[in-house]
Formats: C-alpha cells, structure tokens, sequence
C-alpha cells in the first residue's frame, strides 16, 4: 500500500506543488494533533437517565486531542477507545465512573454527572517512553514510537538564565548539538551545528520551525541569502562590519512552551530539502487556564577581558620611546618602544607623561551592560476555545559605549471550536526591534573593539577621549596613530551610527477538519514578514573618510508557507493499525532590499542623505524564491511493540531553473524508521523502560536564486554620462544545478531503570552527502571569486549520550543530575576535481584560513608552517635571515570533535537551584589577535631577545621586523586549541509560599541568575576560545566583543 | 471503506497537484529583474568600465595605492615619503600591498575585457568593439606580467567561458609573443566602416586612433624585449614604424568627481589625502627635483610647488601654493621620523614639510586625466630603437619629439599647466641629443615623462629594462632587499589557497625564490 501511495504521489509528470498546507497529526494510536487549543465542550447528546451512549473528548494538557485512550467503564467490561480527534463514545450511565487510561499519561476517573458535557484533559506521567514529544510536520508522538533521537528542552529552562538571543541559551543542554554565540554583541548571529557540520560551503544553520511553520532564519540576514546582496559578515578577509542578527534571535523565550531538536534525517525527512542540517521545533505557549503571568528579568553585564600582554616594553619603535609628535603618531599602534622605566615620554597628544604600563584599557573602555526584560501575558479559557496573549519588552545596554538592543514583542495565540468537526487556530506574533550602533567587528577601521584590543602598552586608552567622545575641539577624530584606519575607538562607539530597526509579523492560521472515524484535513498557512531598516553613517571628521558617508538600506522580507495534509488510520485487527498520511506543501520567499548611499556631507555633521553631495547611489537586490512539495508516510503499529513509519518527500525548486534549459527540478527523499519496545516483552524489576530504535533517511539542500545563468548589472554611477557596466554573479553562474542529497543512518537505545531514576538515551548515526552545491573559490585570475558547483562528499559519524539521574528523592530534597555528551567525526570525502582544498574562510590577517580539505575533518583551521630543507632545517632567506614561509597546513577542524553538558538541578522545600556546566574539546582557532600582538608587539612571545639583533650579521634585523615577519611567515603559531570547560550557569530560586499573599498570588519565585560565569579551564591565551566573529568564519577570531559574565535576578509571578 | 477512504486521499492530493502552481514559473522566479543578460545588454557598457579599471580600482584606489604609489613610485625616486606605511619607500615587504594590484587586476580589468572578447566574438556588429578589446586585453596582460613575471594569461578570465577556476601560469615568454600575435591581429581588424564604440573613454570610438594605439603598444611591448628578445623587438618596431601615436593621439581618461570613489582620478584622490596623509607627506623625491632643476627643466614649475598647506602643525590648505622653481626641493628617500640614521628632520635639506615639493594641484585633480599611452612615450621607445637597432628611422629626430611632446603634454592636466613650444625647444636646444650617450638621454627622460605621467608601473618597467636613470637605492634597516632597488612583486600569497598546484609550479621555477629581489624573463 505504501509503495502505490508514494507512486501516485510522485509520479515524474505531476511536477507540481500546491498552495496547501498541512500538519500532520496522525500516527499511531497514541498519537495527537499539534495544533494548539484547548478543551471545554464537545458536544455531547445523553440521556442521564439509562445506559446510553455517553459522547466525549479526551485532551493533553495543551488541549490537544489524544487518540487512543482507553476509556472504560468501573467495574464494568465495557470499554472503547478514542479516535484520532480524540472522540469517543461509550454505553455508560449517571454517576458511573469512566477509567481513562493511556500509556504516557496518568490514570484518570472521572464519575459521570447528569447533564454535563465530558471533556478530559489528561496530564502527562513522568515515565519516560510515555513521555510525547513534538515530531517534524508538527505531528506531537509518544516517544516509543520514534525509530529516531528527539531532544525536547522546556520554555523555562531558557528564560531565567535568558540571553537577549535565546538559542545561546541552548548550549550544553542537548547532545549532538553544538551552540556557539558570536562576539557580535547583543543580537548578532548565533551558530548551531547540529550532529556536525552539514554542508561544504552552505549554511549549516538548522531549519526552525514555529507552531507548524518553517522561518528562515539566516545568519546575517535571510536577504544577503535569498537575495544577490553581499553579505557583509561573511568570513571574507576586510569583512569590517556589524553582526546583525539571524532572524530566530528575535522569539521571547516567554513565548515559548518547547523546543523540540529533530537531530537526524530520519526525524527530520519530511521537511526534506530544508532538513540537511536538522530541525528545531518551537511551540509556542497557548491558554492552559485563566491567569495572569508576569516575569520580570534584570541581568548586568561585564567583559572578561582575556588579554595577558607584555608590560614591559611601551608604545615606540626601534626599542625607544617617541621623542615627537610624528614618532609618537608613526608608533601609534606599536609598543616596540623602549623599557617601562617610568620617565617621561611624549605621547600622541603632546603631553609627556611617565612611561609606564596602562593595563586593563578594556575595563575601561567596556561599560557594565545592562539588560531589562518585563512579560506579561494574559490567559483565558472560554467554551469553545482560549486565548492567550503575551507583551514583552526589552531594553539592553551593551557593554560597548552607546550601544544596545531594545525589543519589544506581542504574541496572540488563539484557538476555537468552530463546530464539532472544525476547529481553527491562529498565531500572530508582531515583533519591533532597534539595535543601536551595533559595533563593527573583524577588521579595524571603524571598530572600537579591534583598536581598544591594540593600544600600545604604554598608552592608556582615557587620554584617547580628547575633547569628548574621542573627537577634538572641530568635531574630528582624535586620530592616534598615523594608520589612519585604525579609528579612535571612543570615536568609533560614540560618533559612527549603525543602526538597525526591524518590524515584523510572524502568523499564522490553520484550520483541520475531523471527520468521524478518526479522519482529518488540515490546512495552514503561515506568513514570515518583515522590514529592516539599516542606517550607516561614517562620521564627518573620521581620519580614514574625512568629510563622512552614509548608507541607509531598507529590506522587505515576505516568506509564506502553505501546506495541507489528511490522513486516517486503519485498524488491521485489534494488534495492527496502519495510518497513511498525504500532504503538500508550498513556499515562495521574496526579498527585496534598497540601499541609498552617498559620500562627503556638504554640511558637516548634519547625517542625512541629502546632505551627501557625491557618490550618490541605490542599489537594488531582489531575491525571490518558491518550491513545491509533496510527501506522504504510511505509520504501521503493532501492539505498542514494534512501530514502523515510512514517509517520502518530493521537493521542485525555482533555485534551480536556467532559461532555455530544461532542468530536473524536483529531487526525492525517502525515509523509513521503526522502534521495538523489548521492555514489553522482558521486564525485570529493575528495568523500567528499554528501547530499540533505527531509522534511514534521505534529504537535501538546493541553493539560492540566481546562480544558474550569467547577468549583468550597471552602476549607480556614470564616467562623464558613460554607463558603467559589469557583471553581476561574484561567482561562475552554473546552467545544470542538481539538488545535493545526504542520507543518514541512525541506530539508538532508550534504557530506564529503577522506575526512572536512571535513565539512558543514545545514539549512533551515519552521514553521508553527496552533489553538495558548493560556492568554490577560485584563483582571482579565473576573474571570479568562486564558482557554483555540484561537487562534494562529506561524511559526519557519531555518537551521542544523554544520562538522566535522580539519585536523591524526598519529600524535601530532590537532586536531578543529567549529562549530556556527543562526540562527532567528520571528513572530507572529495571535492572539486582536480583539487583538495576548498577556501572558506580568510584572517584578516592575511596567513590564517579556515579550509575543507578531503581526508580530514570538515572547516581545518590552516597556517603556515615553517619551511624546511632536505635535511630538516628550518629554511631562511638568505637576504634577511628571516624563517621562511612553509606549507599551509591543516591544523585540525574549527568545531570541536566532543561536546558535553552537565546539569544538575537541587530543590529544597522552596528553594531550588540549578548549575550547568558544559565542555568542548578538539576544536581550533586561529587567534588573529595574537598575529597582531605580534606584529604590535604586545604579545609576551615578542620579549624574546627585543633589543637584540635578528637576521644575519651583515644584514641585522631588530625584534619588530622578526616578530611581524614570523607573524606572516610562519602564521601556525596563532592556532591554539580552543577546548574548554565553562562554568555555564547557575540559578538559585525560592517559591513563595501559596497562602502569602491571601491566594491573590498564585505562585511566586524570585531567582538569582549568574551566566558565562567563569571557565574552568581553557587554553588559549589573549582570547576567549568560544570567540568568533563570523557564522562563516567559526575557527577565526577577529576584532570583536570580549566574552561577558552576566549575573542578574528574575521575578516570576502569577496571578 | 478503507479503501475508498485511501483512494479519496489520493485523488485529493492529485487534484491539488495538478490544479496549481506547477513549475511554469520557475525560470522567471530565478531570473534576477534587477540585471540584464547577453541579448540585451550593451557591452559596450563593460568597455568603459574595464577602461576606467585600468587606471585603477573603483574601490578607493586599491592597487593604485598600493601598487603604483607606496612601491612603483618610491621605487623609482618619484615620489618620497615618511608615511610608514609607505613600504616601497624603504624596500620593505608588505604582502598585501604587493598583492594588491593581481587581485584588483584579474577582477576589475580582466574579467570585463576577457567578457567584452569573448561576448562580441564574430559578431558583425561589434567588429570594432572586439578589436579594441583585444588590444586592451594585451594593455592589461602586459602590465600584469611586467610586475610578477609568469602569470595567468591563457586561461585566465574564462571563469564562466571556458569553466577555467584554476588557471595555469603562462611563461612571460609565452605571454610576450601572444600579445604581439593578438595586438597585430586586433589593430588589423579594425574598420573604420565597422561600429563606433560608445562606450569608449579614451577615444570616443576613433578607429584611426585606435590603430595608432595598438601600433605603439605593440611598440612599446616589443622594446620590453630589448635584453630578453632583442630580434623579436627590432622586427616588431619595423613592423609599426610610421604608423604609431602622432601628436594629438595622447590616450588618456578623465576622471569624474560626481561618481565619487567609483570615478574620480585614482591617484588624485590617494595624493589629495581622501584616505590618509598622502597630500601632507607624499613629496617628489629628491632625486626628481633634482633632475629637472640640474636641467633647467621647464616642467618642474608645473609639475610641483611648496607650501601646499599653510602650516607643519595645523594642515590647512594653502590657497596659493607657490610654483618657483628655485624654491623647489625634493625630499630624499628612505627617511622616517623615528630611525637612528634616517630621522628625516635630521637630514640636511630638512627645514619644514612644507618646504619640500609636492606633486601639484593641476597634476592631482579629482576629475583630472589619467595618461595610458602618449605620443611622447612612443617617440622615445622609437628613439631607443633607432639608436639600439638602427631602425624606424632616426634617433634624434625622435628624441625630440618624444621630449618636446613629453613637455609640452602637460597642458591637457590643466590649462595653467601649459609649456610653450619655444620653451620646449629651449629645453632642447639646451641638452641636445648625443648619441654615445643616446640611451641613458632617451630614458632618463621616459622616466620623467612616465613620473610626470604618475604612470610609476611603467618608470619602473622601463628602468628596469635599461637601467636608466641610475638610482642610488636606499638602504633602510631591516629592509627586505639588502639594500638593492626591487626587480620585481612576489606571487600573492593566496594563490596558495586559491589555486594552489599551479602557484607551486610557478614559484618552483623562479630562480632565487618568490622574492622582491627575484626577475622576471624579459629582465636577464
């Protein structure tokens, strides 16, 4: 049956979507729908007075219906069960009592009164394969019936210890999933790999998924993705620009209900080309009752500043201090200056002052951040239906001077009961965020944190503030080294804008149908919307752009998703139930992105765009994408035994259409999974739960718009009214583009003992891809940076382990203790022929690289080496003496190969604590910083002979010349092991009591949050190990933020 | 029952599927509406763009900074500066800036030229256009090539064309004789009953002009060949004698402040201090300021003036800088502020900054020419041949032309720029021709002429080919030379990455390593 379901479904001639939509819902027995609404009244037609049919719905506690539930009669033999809306119906009469039983959730009797319509919500019981989780499509499933890893974390877990981007919040709490936050400030982009790196060259990042709806969400923004807009952050050499955040970041964690991370292919099959690098579900809270929620959230802020320079030698070159002002400007950025000795030296600014050490210039340039976050949302159940509404606001001060991030969001989660059949659910979430002068990272024009990392040892970064705001009486830069862009850093944070504002409308509505009998029709859709205005201005008197400029850029991002489904189940006989779902689905993206730009203001310090009087220009990106799909599955059970789910998916791509070309467009994922429940059959004591799992699937990536053919474009600009043309893909276009396609293998095991108090889950998988769409790069000389091309091998093993314990229960006291460990290989299987090594990303530096290399683990971090002779020597150049520059060599990759977390959770009457630790190791980073503590001679390494002579007796070179040329020649002494163990986080709260408040107050819990408290070990020297710049560029650190501790308070009230 | 429930669903999904979307529209979805295609855009739109990228890079003068100015510049005792950025001044090694002129080069000049060649191949229409894209294609080649030897020639460009991303490195030897063979052919192929270029900035779409043009460049490329093929060049010149650049032929553009960075002069906006201090600390060198004093020379009151700015310590510009040519006074290479030895306020010509010559206004105006090719340049390359080979004519009389012309040019700076034609003549008549010294004469005035020209890649080129002037190099701590004038720009480093097999062979054959001091073919 299966096989003819996916033959119609995907014959090759009916190539076309739909506008449809769906969710899924179905599954076996115990499964339920995932839309969001709650109970109260079905309707019900009995008689109280003889034994007549008794008409009912049974619910979760999220008001979802649950099939399958074995509703009987006490003391009776009467029973039935329910179907897959949750109905059921039953011969019973007045003031009997109806058992409702249901693996997963507690026991439950309800005495039948006269009259009353019967709606039962059943609360879910701890064991763990009842346990039901959410499941790709939205399809919520017990957890015995997947043939594949879920991971579910709750809302709570992400809002005490909050973080103003919430998926940071998720690092160490899931095995396979490996979370590193940017040194972009608040707001900048955050980077998941789950199992691994997917993808040679494209995006890594998962798919999210909200209530049912995928949402782009792309580090620096979907419209660098969907669109030909460069995108600015993007891992390239001179990237000097603001993270400006991944679309995700936006979501109130008090939104959310759950998270559930859909690891494998197998789990995530059904989203198909969009799966490749998994999924994270996110449901979001609905009406459970009638109250009044508010949290209230402060944290502060400081950095860690991880710089141990010298302090022994000052600002100056030659080994001596400047004795003028253009010697003291000439050495702005060099401490190769003579011994500390306390004399008095000319600084930049005129003033002599002693020569001595000026340590911490970081603590006194960041300030204490501050972030304030108030929700209050309002819950009501009516007949019918409930809503819920949340208003949130946040208010952010970063640690950067005169930056931060303010947002505020709105959520309306609402369900109701058309009539017994229809019940509808809508979600609108309207989200305003403003990032104020988020700061440039990478390079350093422009960027307060690269120069105030830099100053020379004998400079203290206060006497760089002039006037105010690091500008002189005229309104310019006070500039303090000749290079002139190097920007003051004070004038960076105080005098350049970089502001960005978003608007945006997440909604959704969808509408499903119960037939009777356990049938359904589901149709959604869903609309991702958004503007985002960006506003640049460089700042008149800036030394490297003296009369200024300015760019003001707006983007409209338009992302709709539409899917239906239907589905029944069929029971064989009273063991076997067969449930075949069919669904469609359909996506079109559109981006469209203006920017205005113009340069010199005519009017100094007046920043608008007329004001700029030349190098007026608009460009414009448009971007604009749609596929199709069609998937179904086919979910047989037996008994609650062995379950075994096949699903299928089609996908047709725009991405991949070339004029006057007639492409495959569609590609084909097939997944199949199954469990078998041995704790059924065997059940010793001491074994609560036991559980075999293994599942296979297929899925893919396209690519974006625009790669298939060679265009055009012209300038904003004319030469003397000429028009200025040039070709617009920075990359060689590519006519025949396929669909890559991965397949994975997973096996797993979900072991409980002792009634749960112990319990195990892991996992084993294998991943393989193959065609994978690869932007190469290629030698300037071909005139392109890169190429699009189909090539590519990768492979990703691993294993996983999650252990949850509760070695200590009582009444008073309870300690739950979890760790969760994965380790991860991946490798390099092939890539374009001809080569063995493909760019991904460049140091600023110049002699750093992060690269794929077949044979190796994916993204090596690679440097040179030294050069040696036959016999082994290091090689130097005759002229100077100098080491010479050897091979780039791999250095071993930028994710690290084994990641953990370990959280332990204490409660004691009232007072809970909570402590979570987590690891990485195997990991490299090349440390730009230490390349330029070389080169500036800040690093203690250049103390080594510093007033001796280097090079060869006839041509003697002094240490800044060694040091900065060893720096570019022999770049691997900058990769360093970025393996850590980190005090994550703790939270210690007290629950006030019940009565305090005359039951006006429902519950009440005031915590006490610290995060990113300290490492336990690390090491890197003069940065942190978790730092990077860029999504693209993970393995190279470069001018960015310092790591911050945040410590803070949380205020949770209901009413 | 259930099988009609199944075959329901089936049919519903169907009739979704076939009742919507389908795939019509995907090519339109995944044609980019803000760009045009080869049917219908103008490619001549992309010729004045690969013309302007030849004078240097829309983005804020990358290797125009870098390459022509900090090294080529400092190299040939042009221009001097204290700016310790300024690398070349002092024989140090920067990579990046060494590199910078290959990386703008293929992107900016290569792709669109290698596009023009390729798009409007055998096509009637553009039969003029291909011409002149071809012989801009050898202008490109050859500049490239000078500065780094073997280079991608053949292969490189046809990134989308010929699916080349790699391209091999192509022996200079190789390159040297295509671009005869390529020039020669392309100069032949215009008609002047063919199509006018609009695009075209140098000549507006003048054939004859054109033909002159790729007749001197292949003048000037066979004279590269004197040391290296000396046969090959006298052949050449034999071949183009009598049909190279006359005197109103000049090739130059001008640059358009309104564009901005995209358009203005290259090198006015790095001199005129938009990115820097060049405008305060970038001086005629010495050993130019000297030359033309010794000499009397009429260009040196045109070509520089002191007291640019009002004062050492605030900067302001000085409304009338001043233009007498005793007062003129070049600053020597190879000094800073800071080194034992070589701290310029110690050096005995110093009295203020502002004291020593500075390139003038009319030379380093925003919408002010940039010189490709001259007449002046083609009459000494003639003169050289004439007294190297004894053909093309006669020495002398092409000395004096190039010399006049090469004085006489500067007018179509600016106006006040303008040397008269009895001044010239004077000039002349004042250091006459000699032919036992005829070839230090010729080059020593293609390097003023290429420095009044701020075409300091070509000085270097041509002083390297015939040693002429002879320069003192400097001898700066720590340099990266031993103390010698550079031969040559190492390879990128990040063809190491980007192209690695092909980098390595072609550095594995470079005698003495991939160095400042290594040479290329043509100079043995």
């Amino acid at each position: 049956m299966k096989k003819k379901l996916l033959l119609i479904l995907f014959l090759p001639g009916v190539a076309c979507g739909a506008y449809a939509n769906g969710h899924t819902s179905n599954s076996l027995k115990k499964a339920s729908g995932l839309n969001v609404r709650s109970a109260v009244a079905a309707a019900v037609a009995h008689s109280a007075y003889s034994a007549a049919p008794i008409k009912g719905v049974v619910r979760d506690n999220t008001g979802q219906p649950l099939p399958g539930v074995t509703i009987r009669v006490k003391g009776t033999a009467k029973s039935a069960q329910s179907d897959l809306n949750g109905q059921f119906t039953i011969d019973a009469e007045a003031n009997d009592v109806l058992v409702f039983s249901f693996i997963g959730f507690n026991t439950q009797e309800v005495k039948l009164a006269s009259g009353a319509s019967l709606t039962v919500t059943l609360t879910e019981s701890s064991s763990q394969l009842g346990e039901v989780v959410v499941t790709a499509l939205g399809i919520k499933k017990e957890r015995r019936s997947l043939g594949y890893s879920v991971t579910e974390v709750k809302g709570e877990e992400l809002t005490k210890t909050r973080e103003p981007s919430f998926v940071n919040s998720l690092v160490g709490k899931v095995a396979g999933l490996n979370v590193t936050s940017m040194s972009g400030g608040p707001g900048a982009s955050s980077n998941i790999l789950i199992r691994g790196v997917s993808s040679i060259s494209q995006t890594n990042q998962p798919l999210y998924v909200i209530n049912g709806i995928p949402v782009e969400s792309q580090p620096g923004g979907i419209a660098s993705y969907v669109s030909s807009k460069p995108n600015n952050n993007g891992g390239g050499q001179y990237d000097n620009s603001s993270d400006n955040g991944d679309a995700i970041s936006n979501i109130n964690p008090d939104d959310i209900e759950s998270i559930s991370v859909l690891k494998g292919a197998a789990a995530a099959a059904l989203y198909g080309s969009r799966a490749k690098a998994g999924v994270i579900l996110i449901t979001t809270k609905t009406a459970k009752n009638n109250s009044v929620e508010f949290n209230s959230n402060f944290v502060a802020e400081t950095i860690i500043d991880p710089t141990d320079w010298q302090y022994e030698y000052g600002q100056g070159s030659n080994n001596k201090a400047p004795v003028s002002l253009q010697e003291a400007f000439q050495s702005g950025q060099s401490s190769y200056g003579g011994l500390l000795d306390g004399s008095n030296q000319l600084q930049f600014d005129g003033v002599s002052r002693p020569y001595v050490a000026q340590k911490g210039n970081l603590d006194k340039f960041y300030r204490t951040g501050s972030t304030l976050t108030n929700t209050v949302a309002f819950n009501r159940m009516f007949d019918g239906g409930s809503v819920r509404l949340s208003a949130s606001d946040m208010h952010n001060n970063s640690v950067v001077p005169n930056s931060g991030l303010n947002r505020q969001t709105f959520d309306l989660n609402g369900s109701y009961d058309i009539n017994k059949h229809l019940v509808v659910n809508a979600r609108a979430n309207y989200i305003l965020e403003q990032g104020k002068n988020r700061p440039y990272v990478g390079d350093g024009a422009g960027n307060p944190n690269f120069n105030a990392w830099f100053l020379p040892s004998s400079v203290d970064i206060n006497t760089l503030k002039g006037v105010s705001n690091g500008a002189i009486a005229n309104g310019n830069e006070y500039g303090y080294s000749a290079n002139t862009y190097a920007t003051n850093p004070w004038f960076a944070a105080e005098n350049f804008v970089n502001n960005t504002s978003r608007t945006r409308l997440l909604s959704n509505v969808s509408l499903r149908y119960n037939f009777n009998g356990g049938g359904f029709l589901q149709g959604r859709i869903g609309s991702d919307s958004y503007n985002d205005r960006v506003t640049n201005i460089v700042p008149t008197g800036t030394a490297y752009r003296v009369n200024g400029s300015i760019s003001e850029e707006s983007t409209n991002v338009k992302d709709i998703t539409a899917d239906v489904l239907a589905g029944k189940p069929f029971k064989v006989n009273e063991d076997i139930t067969i449930t075949p779902t069919v669904g469609a689905s359909y996506r079109r993206t559109r981006v469209e992105s203006i920017v205005n730009s113009g340069d010199n203001f005519a009017v100094p310090f007046v920043y608008n765009l007329q004001n700029a009087i030349s190098n007026k220009s608009v460009s414009y990106y448009p971007g604009d994408l749609e596929t199709q799909a069609v998937y179904g599955t086919l979910e047989a059970s037996y008994k609650s035994l062995f379950y075994l789910t096949g699903t299928g998916r089609s996908d047709w791509f725009s991405t991949l259409a070339t004029p006057g070309k007639d492409n495959k467009l569609s590609k084909f994922y097939p997944a199949v999974s199954g469990s078998f429940i041995f704790s059924e059959l065997w059940h010793p004591t001491w074994l609560s739960n036991g559980k075999l799992r293994a599942g296979y699937a297929g899925v893919g990536q396209a690519t974006t718009p625009f790669q298939t053919q060679l265009s055009y474009s012209l300038s904003s600009a004319t030469l003397n009214g000429l028009p200025l043309g040039s070709i617009a893909n920075p990359a060689v276009p590519n006519n025949s583009l396929v669909a890559s396609y991965a397949s994975e293998f997973e096996i797993g095991a979900e072991l409980g003992f002792f009634n749960n108090r112990l319990s195990f889950d892991m996992a084993w998988y294998h991943k393989k891809s193959k065609d994978e769409i690869v932007l190469a790069p290629a030698s300037a000389s071909s005139g392109y940076n890169a190429a699009v091309l189909n090539i590519g091998k990768l492979q990703n093993k691993g294993f996983e382990l999650l252990i949850n314990g509760s070695p200590f229960k009582t009444d008073k006291f309870t300690w739950t203790t979890s760790l969760n460990g994965s380790v991860n290989t991946s490798k390099v299987l092939e890539l374009a022929t001809g080569t063995d090594q493909l760019l991904v990303s460049t140091s600023r530096s110049g002699v750093g690289f992060t690269q794929q290399v077949v044979g190796l683990p994916a993204n090596q971090v690679m440097a040179y080496d030294y050069a040696y002779d036959a016999g082994g020597n290091i090689s130097v150049d005759p002229n100077t003496g100098l080491p010479l520059r050897g091979k780039l060599t791999a250095y071993g990759s930028a994710y690290a190969k084994w990641v953990a977390g370990f959280s332990n959770n204490f409660t004691y009457k009232n007072f809970n604590m909570s402590v979570l630790i987590d690891g990485k190791w195997g990991g490299k980073i090349f440390s730009t910083s230490d390349y330029y503590g070389y080169v500036f001679g800040l690093h203690k390494a250049t103390l080594v002979n510093r007033t001796g002579n280097f090079g060869t007796t006839a041509a003697p070179i002094n240490a800044a010349t060694y040091y900065s040329n060893l720096a570019s020649n022999v770049s691997k002494i900058f990769v360093q092991d970025a393996s850590f163990i980190k005090f994550r986080s703790v939270s210690v709260g007290y629950t006030l009591p019940a009565n305090l408040f005359n039951g006006a107050v429902k519950t009440a819990t005031i915590s006490l949050v610290g995060r990113n408290l300290f490492y336990i070990s690390k090491k890197t020297d003069n940065i942190d190990p978790e730092s990077s710049y860029s999504v693209f560029a993970q393995g190279i650190e470069s001018g960015g933020l310092p790591t911050t501790r945040t410590y803070g308070l949380n205020l949770s009230v209901k009413f | 029952m259930k099988k009609k429930l199944l075959r329901n669903i089936t049919l519903l999904s169907a009739g979704l599927l076939l009742s919507t979307g389908c795939t019509k529209d995907f090519v339109e979805r995944n044609t980019n509406p803000a760009s045009y295609n080869q049917t219908n855009f103008n490619p001549n739109y992309m010729l004045t763009s690969a013309e302007l990228a030849y004078t240097g890079s829309t983005d804020f003068s990358y290797e125009t900074w870098r390459g022509n100015l900090i090294y080529c510049s400092t190299f040939m005792q042009g221009f001097s500066t204290v700016i310790g950025y300024w690398a070349g001044d002092k024989y140090l090694l920067n990579e990046g800036y060494t590199s910078a002129y290959w990386g703008n080069a293929y992107s900016e000049q290569v792709k669109p030229i290698v596009d023009i060649v390729e798009s409007t191949k055998d096509k009637a229409q553009y039969k003029n256009l291909n011409a002149i894209a071809r012989i801009l294609r050898a202008l490109v080649f050859e500049r490239i090539t000078d500065l780094y030897g073997d280079v991608p020639y053949s292969e490189a460009g046809l990134g989308y064309y010929n699916k080349i991303f790699y391209p091999k490195y192509d022996k200079q030897q190789d390159i040297y004789n295509d671009l005869i063979t390529q020039v020669t052919q392309a100069t032949a192929a215009l008609d002047a009953a063919g199509d006018i270029p609009t695009g075209d900035a140098i000549y507006k779409g003048d054939i004859a002009k054109w033909r002159k043009f790729g007749n001197t460049l292949l003048l000037r490329i066979a004279m590269r060949l004197t040391k290296a093929d000396p046969d090959k060049a006298k052949t050449i010149v034999a071949q183009v004698s009598g049909k190279t650049l006359e005197a109103a032929d000049d090739a130059f553009l001008t640059g358009d402040a309104t564009g901005g960075r995209t358009t203005i002069n290259r090198n006015s906006q790095v001199l005129l201090g938009d990115g820097g201090q060049e405008n305060y600390y970038v001086k005629w060198s010495n050993t130019f300021i000297n030359n033309l004093k010794t000499n009397s020379d009429p260009r040196l009151s045109v070509l520089a003036c002191t007291q640019l700015y009002a004062n050492d310590a605030t900067k302001t510009p000085n409304a009338s800088p001043v233009f007498t040519a005793s007062v003129q006074k070049g600053m020597p290479n190879g000094l800073d502020f800071g080194t034992a030895g070589h701290i310029v306020s110690a050096d005995p010509s110093f009295t203020s900054f502002n004291d020593y010559s500075s390139p003038s206004p009319y030379i380093t105006k925003r919408n002010g020419p940039t010189f490709i090719l001259t007449y002046a340049e083609s009459e000494l390359l003639l003169a050289d041949a004439a007294q190297r080979f004894a053909v093309g004519g006669d020495a002398k009389t092409h000395y004096d032309n190039g010399v006049k012309a090469a004085i006489t040019y500067l007018k179509q700076y600016d106006a006040a720029a303008t040397i008269s034609d009895a001044a010239a003549q004077a000039y002349l008549t004042a250091h006459p021709y000699n032919a036992t010294t005829g070839l230090e004469q010729i080059n020593t005035q293609y390097w003023i002429l290429t420095n009044s020209m701020l075409d300091f890649y070509e000085s270097w080129s041509n002083w390297r080919r015939t040693g002429f002037p002879v320069l003192t190099p400097v001898n700066f701590p720590n340099n990266a030379t031993s103390g010698t004038i550079p031969r040559r720009f190492p390879y990128p480093s990040n063809e190491a990455v980007s192209n690695p097999d092909n980098y390595a062979a072609a550095r594995a054959t470079l005698t003495g390593g991939d160095l400042l001091t290594s040479r290329v073919w043509w100079d043995k």
